[in-house]
């Protein structure tokens, strides 16, 4: 027994308990409880995810669980990975969820405990059954967690519907795909699938790949099966959301690394062409909606769906490469892409944590109408400061490291051969810099706006610091965002052991310890040397500033008002505002719809009361390809009433028919 | 062997009754005879699995054919009288939907395609109990068919139990036993159906005087 | 590290902290001489500078510490380049973070400080010169980024010391039509990067035209110094890498005493030209309306992916 599989079997045990703890333990120390259990599964998760990825691996099979073919799991560098993720994302929400989460009624609080195992079984499983299994235990728990709240708005229940549609929706094409890969092999276990892809035709794999692809891309929130994630995360309780953003999604991308590389064997470039078009729409419309948007946790939820797309691009690099036999940078681009993926979890946890506190706080989560959070909530504000740079790919930040990273992949991807490739580098490029620009500006607009300067309503204004536990789940997000803004070279032995499992490459694609150098590359970075000179730079700035300024007492000052009288905070510039000018700009791609609603004097027409001026930006993607499925659809239902005559004798002459023809079929084809 | 051409002999007796009895359900339509028509089936079903207790030598399976023999033929009958004796005059099937004379034509039909099917069944596993699984597939349909074209609640009911004394034919000469403990949950869920169906039958005949199921239209979305 | 490193990590930023304001005197002086008239003079830059670190500090009522730290972030990251980028020498102090992404990510961060600081403000004007300034981020960031793919493909690297050896040792590079394309695509970032005409105008005193100075209406005093050093030390940051990159000689390869001091020498002489280049140019143009500088972007853009196919199709 090594200690992944100790580690494993701790967090599985943990967990259990706290299901049993749920369900079991009053109110008043259940929530408490619940979240600590859930912690101590998350480190036991991250233990034994990191001793996999150090090359300790596990395999168990337990046949009598599951009738017919039982279950079996085992433990590799690959899911050890997302088993770590995963497990980091739970210690967070579950020290947050102490507080946040109190008022729970029990089968929400014992839903917790559920998806956290479910989402660390995903990655252990290695037969079909097993993945479908824990796939589905997964869906189903967030599903409970979502509608957490339904009886508080009534917006939660058509959030749930659209969750858990596109989720068994993908789920079904996922359990199509591997169906069809299992009836061409002789088992369902994946060293089985393994070998049978080895003698499958290129239009079977392909059916297979696209299908698993799009179940995978639709749960980790990727255009156009994206359109649960807008609607789910602002809805579900905050430390649901940051579980879902920062590790349920992420469980996309592993289907689709797991699928593609290691089960099929990579494949032909169309393949990966196609993940990287994907990748590239998914992040630049996912940020577009982003920076128009002013519902803070949807401008979150659409945010990952911009980090899921960059972390596509680099998948689809790496197969592009892998194609071209070039497996050295393929392993650089997938190491940058799984990089981008522990990255993006620490960060997005931060920011959802950090959003919740203040829905906590204020009860409302328009920014348009928050603001000047800085002085009652100082620490959570620091928090999603801190959140918002990781996230904006600048140095020092988290998301700077695996962008660099991706970026050099790209670049160094031009000489390796084929026109396909050739265009698609400069687009990706491209793609990833739109990115980056709009990123920037949806965060200094979710920061500026939310938390700066004065409350734009009196709900911003009677806010108050969140219970110590938020602040310390907070906390553990932040300081792991941190470590990897400064210090990457501590995950990256392991990452690079992830991407060498997946691609069958050998040696790592990015070593060193303060400056990370890239194996057969020309290229080097240290984020540790760029934050020191920064940090220097400031304290050279101040001390020069103190040394030559001669007076050193600030005075408070009145603010320009143009001589009009005091300011108010209506004269803010709202999230709305601050985001009209890059709006008009996208104007063909957003398609706003605005609404002026004048109000005229009773006495004249030409006296003018009140304007209110309302924008909405609509999902246009959903308007353009879901309404007419919906219309077809209901349509169709429509059509099929006429079936329901009402004669209970046509009923069952329907299932008599059918069953004869079924037979006649069966005998006539066999 | 002379103990095999026996126990061959008393199979396909079985199952020859077994056949014959739902034939006449689908010929006769006075509800009375058809109540005893079913109990002869009944009878039938559990002398099946009797010989195949004797030719394995189990008396698990003995018991099995005990139990068959007390539900089927005794208590489900009875529960099928008693529901019939709320039903007053109305004592024959009136109208079914297809007459006897076509009704007998897609009996025949039926038996054809159940042979059809049950080849490839055959063929996995030949041997004198598989042989005459055909005839439980036949019986299945017959029961299908008959709970689709009889108006009235009783005659349905009898095609469905039709159905599932077709079922525990089929599963008892594949498999020589599903196992006690499914055939007792099978057979509580089909005495369970009988229970609630004959209460919703007499309400039926209380409400609206008739227990023509062709009268019932209501039951749609619009 | 090398020597020849450590030496313009310690030269460069001196120069570049001296060489800015009188820089953007120069440039005043030339628009003034060509508008005919006398102008305030070179050193009037650096007159204002000391003018205002004697002042008052000031903390307008409600502003935080993102206003009183926004102004030493900006000169920080300014001077991070300056000490890495290769100005005076090709080897940098700092060699792993003299990369192209870096440098360029570092004067984004000195924007993003700024623009948090007008957000912080709580005023209109704050507010408007940060959704302004984070609008043309957005769309310069992606030229900046595929031009860059465009200089580093061909070299196989970004590193700014491996660009700049490689121009120096392939003289005939520059002329060809991606570094053509490359460079003109870079001189519009820079114009819209640096808050220069036809993007923003430096010198203007109406609120609504305002995008630059409307984020830093609020400071003054030592605050104010800083913001107006370091908006003179990015325009020579980026006009120097400009110059570096496309035109890289005299750039000092050793560390003898006397190739330094060229290499310094050689950098301040680009870095005059260009400036009073561009302040010729000032005079002729006027401001583009705000919602007309996307299309302005946009151009660049497809300059710069030209730019970059042909550095496909002709390598």
């Amino acid at each position: 027994m090594n200690l992944a599989a100790t580690s494993f079997g701790i967090a599985m045990a943990a967990g259990a308990l706290s299901i049993v703890a749920a369900l079991t333990i009053p109110a008043r120390a259940r929530s408490a409880l619940v979240g600590s259990g859930v912690a101590i599964t998350g480190l036991a998760g991250v233990a034994a995810g990191a001793a996999a990825m150090t090359g300790q691996a596990f395999s168990l099979a337990l046949t009598g669980v599951l009738p017919l073919s039982g279950v079996s799991f085992s433990l590799d560098a690959l899911g050890g990975l997302f088993v770590a993720v995963t497990g980091g994302v739970a210690v967070a929400t579950g020290i947050y969820g102490i507080s946040y989460a109190r008022e729970g009624s029990r089968s929400t609080q014992a839903a917790l405990p559920v998806f956290v195992t479910a989402m660390l079984l995903v990655p252990v499983a290695s037969t079909v059954g097993t993945f479908g299994l824990a796939w589905e235990l997964m869906a189903l728990a967030s599903l409970l967690l979502v509608l957490t709240e339904h009886r508080h708005r009534p917006e939660v229940a058509g959030a749930g519907r659209w969750y858990a549609v596109l989720t068994h929706a993908g789920f079904i094409t996922v359990l199509i795909g591997l169906l069809l890969l299992a009836g061409h092999a002789t088992g369902d276990s994946f060293p089985e699938l393994r070998e049978a892809a080895g003698h499958l035709s290129p239009a079977v794999a392909g059916i297979v790949f696209v299908t698993t692809l799009a179940g995978f891309a639709s749960k980790a929130g990727i255009v156009p099966l994206h359109a649960w994630l807008p609607r789910a995360h602002p809805e579900a309780p905050s430390h649901v959301s940051a579980l879902m953003s920062a590790a349920m999604v992420n469980l996309g991308v592993y289907g689709i690394v797991r699928i593609g590389f290691d089960l099929l064997g990579g494949g032909p470039r169309w393949w990966w062409l196609l993940v990287l078009a994907l990748g590239a729409v998914s992040a630049v419309y996912g940020i577009l909606q982003a920076a128009m948007g002013t519902d803070l946790k949807r401008l979150l939820g659409y945010s990952t769906t911009e980090n899921m797309g960059l972390v596509l691009i680099g998948v689809g690099a790496a197969g592009l490469f892998a194609a071209s036999g070039d497996r050295g940078l393929a392993a650089l681009a997938l190491a940058a892409a799984l990089l981008h993926v522990v990255g993006h979890a620490t960060f997005k946890t931060l920011l959802f944590l950090a959003a919740g506190s203040v829905l906590h706080a204020t009860g409302t989560r328009d920014l348009d109408a928050l603001g000047g959070l800085r002085s009652p909530m100082p620490v959570t504000t620091a928090a999603f400061g801190w959140g918002a740079l990781a996230a904006s790919a600048l140095p020092p930040g988290t998301a700077f490291v695996s962008e660099w990273l991706l970026l050099q992949a790209l670049i160094h991807g031009l000489p390796a051969s084929g026109v396909a490739t050739a265009i698609a580098m400069p687009v990706a490029v491209a793609a990833v810099a739109l990115t980056a620009g709009l990123a920037v500006a949806t965060f200094v607009k979710a920061f500026g706006v939310g938390f700066l300067a004065r409350p734009r309503s009196s709900a911003a204004g009677n806010a108050h610091e969140s219970p110590a536990t938020m602040l310390a789940g907070m906390a553990v997000a932040g300081a792991a965002a941190a470590v990897l803004a400064v210090a990457p070279s501590v995950v990256l032995p392991g990452v690079a052991a992830a991407s060498n499992a997946a691609l069958g490459a050998a040696g790592p694609a990015v070593t060193g310890v303060v400056t990370l150098r890239l194996a057969g590359i020309a290229g080097s970075l240290s984020p540790l040397m760029l934050t020191l000179a920064l940090l220097a730079a400031v304290l050279a700035t101040a001390g020069a500033v103190r040394l030559l300024s001669t007076r050193r007492a600030r005075r408070a000052a009145r603010l320009w008002d143009c001589g009009a009288g005091p300011l108010s905070a209506r004269m803010e510039y709202t999230a709305t505002s601050f985001a009209e000018p890059l709006q008009r700009v996208f104007d063909d791609v957003v398609q706003p719809e605005t609404d002026v609603d004048v109000t005229h004097h009773r006495e004249s027409d030409y006296l003018v009361a009140a304007v209110e001026y309302r924008r909405r930006v609509p999902d246009r993607i959903e308007r353009r390809l879901y309404q007419p499925v919906l219309t077809a659809l209901s349509a169709w239902g429509q059509a099929g009433r006429r079936l329901a005559t009402g004669s209970v004798h046509r009923y069952l002459g329907y299932g008599f028919y059918a069953v004869c023809g079924v037979l006649l079929l069966v005998a006539v084809t066999r | 062997m002379p103990g095999d051409t026996g126990y061959v002999q008393a199979l396909d007796l079985a199952c020859g009754a077994l056949l014959l009895t739902a034939v006449l359900i689908v010929w006769r339509r006075e509800l009375a005879v058809l109540i005893r028509v079913f109990a002869v089936q009944g009878l039938a079903v559990a002398g099946l699995v009797a010989v195949l207790a004797a030719h394995e030598r189990s008396a698990e399976l003995a018991a099995v054919a005990v139990g068959l023999a007390v539900l089927r033929a005794g208590i489900l009958p009875a529960v099928l009288r008693r529901a019939l004796a709320k039903a007053g005059q109305a004592r024959r099937e009136t109208r079914p939907l297809v007459n006897v004379a076509a009704s007998l034509l897609a009996v025949a039909v039926l038996t054809m395609l159940a042979y059809a099917v049950s080849q490839p069944l055959i063929a996995l596993a030949p041997s004198a109990a598989t042989q005459a699984v055909p005839v439980g597939m036949t019986v299945v349909l017959i029961g299908f068919f008959v709970l689709v074209t009889r108006r009235r609640a009783l005659s349905q009911l009898v095609g469905f139990l039709l159905m599932d004394n077709g079922i525990t034919a089929v599963g008892f000469l594949t498999t020589s036993g599903a196992g006690l403990a499914v055939e007792l949950g099978v057979s509580l869920d089909v005495l369970l159906a009988v229970l609630v169906l004959q209460v919703l039958a007499s309400r039926m005949w209380d409400t609206f005087g008739s227990a023509d199921l062709d009268e019932l239209r209501e039951l749609r979305d619009s | 590290m090398s020597a020849l490193g450590i030496v313009g990590g310690v030269v460069q930023p001196v120069v570049v902290v001296a060489v800015s304001p009188v820089l953007v005197g120069l440039m005043r002086q030339v628009r003034a001489k060509l508008e005919g008239r006398a102008g305030a003079g070179i050193g009037q830059p650096w007159r204002d500078l000391r003018k205002l670190v004697r002042k008052e500090p000031i903390a307008p009522r409600g502003t935080s510490e993102v206003f009183r730290f926004a102004p030493l972030v900006l000169v920080a990251t300014t001077l991070v380049v300056a000490v890495v980028a290769p100005f005076a020498t090709t080897d940098s102090a700092v060699p792993a973070g003299a990369d192209l992404f870096a440098v360029v990510a570092l004067l984004a961060l000195g924007t993003v400080a700024l623009a948090l600081a007008g957000l912080d403000t709580g005023t209109a004007f704050g507010g408007m010169g940060a959704s302004r300034e984070m609008t043309i981020i957005a769309l310069v960031e992606p030229t900046l980024l595929v031009a860059i793919f465009a200089l580093s493909v061909r070299v196989g690297s970004t590193g700014l010391g491996a660009i700049v050896t490689s121009t120096l040792h392939d003289p005939a590079r520059v002329i060809s039509p991606v570094s053509l394309l490359a460079a003109v695509a870079l001189v519009v970032v820079i114009v819209a990067e640096t808050g220069r005409l036809p993007v923003d105008n430096p010198s203007t005193h109406l609120e609504l035209t305002m995008v630059h100075e409307a984020m830093i209406l609020e400071y003054a005093g030592p605050d104010l110094a800083l913001v107006e050093l370091a908006s003179a030390m990015r325009l020579s940051v980026f006009l120097g890498l400009l110059a570096n990159l496309f035109l890289p000689w005299g750039i000092a390869t050793t560390a003898a005493p006397l190739a330094i001091l060229v290499g310094l020498l050689a950098w301040v002489v680009k870095v005059a030209l260009l400036g009073a280049v561009l302040a010729a140019g000032e005079v002729f143009l006027a401001k583009l309306r705000l919602f007309r500088v996307p299309e302005l972007l946009a151009g660049s853009f497809l300059l710069a992916l030209l730019a970059v196919a042909a550095s496909f199709f002709l390598a």
